[in-house]
């Protein structure tokens, strides 16, 4: 996942277009659209006198039964749809932050074994900045097929690729996890 | 690769308020064989199925009023299965001539991270039991007769002692409304 820049001179939508032609031009097939939301929840009591780490409470409509939370360089943990629910009923202890409500929503193409998602990341309705999402789907080692990824990404993006995610870097071999595409999200 | 339906669901309606109906006793530990017999009669025509289960209870203490509880609950018979967490509400208060125990619940699948989640959230654990026994299934009602154990080093699950001398039996059957079925079939198993 990456953050791409808006043109010069363009618009977050006039950018976003731009990609959707570039894509096109490559020969990618729309197919359908996402949306990734992200909430943010923060603790009311003081555990430890500590300030209280926040909460991100995450939803992708590629899992639509899923729930991901996360806390800021904590533990990740992988819960169903009803996890929304146990965050209702903890509402005395953890506030919903609703101002903060991140949305990225956006267009899906398929091109070959690639899948790419262009979205507007948008904050309380206003646009804040572009993401593109970058999946290979046949292989799940990031570090085995990150080369191909990056030389994939630079032939629609140009020079705004991002580095591999340190996430990712910290273990090469490693099987991918959706823990850790909500990482890079964050 | 199809794209997944895009679709905001509203974190109300049916499943905010789903209920647990149940009813529970106890028979003694000699009282099994019949007791399962009985039940292999009743219940719906299946294999019938152990379990082993690690449960363990959770507390967050707030700043006023009753400390929040959550339960978790893993199989040590298929340990690759996720975890999954419970939470249940104050029993209602209501209807005497109604026997069950009736309260709010939400249940929530969970992976293996669960416990070091919750421990960053907040939550101690307070306790935690090994529960095995049987599981039979009548419609949408789930009956166990369960073993409760001990555990006497917290976190080893091999190393336990019997609770008591009885096994505790249950139906229960999770719904948001409908309770007359419930009660009912609760009422044809006492």
């Amino acid at each position: 996942v990456c953050q791409v820049p808006v043109a010069e001179g363009k618009s977050v939508q006039q950018t976003v277009d731009i990609l959707h032609k570039k894509l096109e031009q490559l020969g990618a097939v729309k197919q359908g659209s996402f949306c990734v939301d992200c909430e943010t929840y923060h603790a009311t009591g003081s555990v430890t006198g500590q300030p209280n780490k926040l909460l991100y409470v995450m939803h992708n409509s590629e899992t639509p039964l899923s729930c991901l939370a996360l806390f800021e360089g904590g533990p990740c943990l992988v819960a169903d749809a009803n996890f929304d629910v146990l965050m209702v009923k903890l509402k005395s202890h953890f506030q919903n932050a609703k101002g903060h409500k991140v949305e990225c929503r956006g267009s899906r193409y398929r091109y070959c074994d690639f899948l790419i998602k262009v979205g507007t990341v948008t904050m309380s309705s206003s646009a804040r900045g572009i993401s593109v999402e970058v999946e290979y789907c046949p292989c799940v080692v990031p570090g085995d097929c990150w080369n191909l990824t990056k030389e994939f990404m630079q032939s629609f993006l140009g020079p705004s690729v991002p580095e591999l995610p340190s996430v990712f870097a910290a273990k090469p071999e490693g099987l991918f996890a959706p823990a850790d595409c909500v990482d890079t999200m964050t | 690769m199809e794209a997944p339906p895009v679709t905001v669901m509203p974190v109300t309606g049916g499943t905010i308020n789903m209920m647990e109906y149940l009813l529970q006793g106890s028979v003694l530990d000699q009282a099994l064989e019949s007791l399962l017999h009985r039940l292999r009669g009743l219940c719906d025509n299946m294999e019938p199925e152990t379990f082993t289960d690690h449960e363990l209870v959770y507390l967050l203490k707030g700043q006023q009023g009753n400390p929040f509880i959550l339960r978790a609950r893993r199989s040590l018979s298929h340990p690759t299965s996720p975890w999954h967490l419970r939470y249940l509400g104050q029993p209602e208060v209501g209807d005497k001539s109604r026997h069950s125990l009736v309260r709010n619940c939400v249940d929530v699948a969970a992976s293996h991270s669960l416990p070091e989640f919750l421990n960053e959230m907040g939550f101690r654990m307070d306790h935690e039991f090994v529960a095995n026994g049987h599981i039979f299934r009548k419609g949408a009602m789930k009956i166990v007769v369960t073993k409760l154990s001990r555990i006497l080093v917290p976190g080893n699950t091999e190393n336990t002692e019997r609770l008591s001398l009885s096994y505790l039996g249950g139906a229960e059957c999770v719904g948001s409304c409908r309770p007359g079925h419930c009660v009912g079939g609760h009422a044809q198993l006492c």
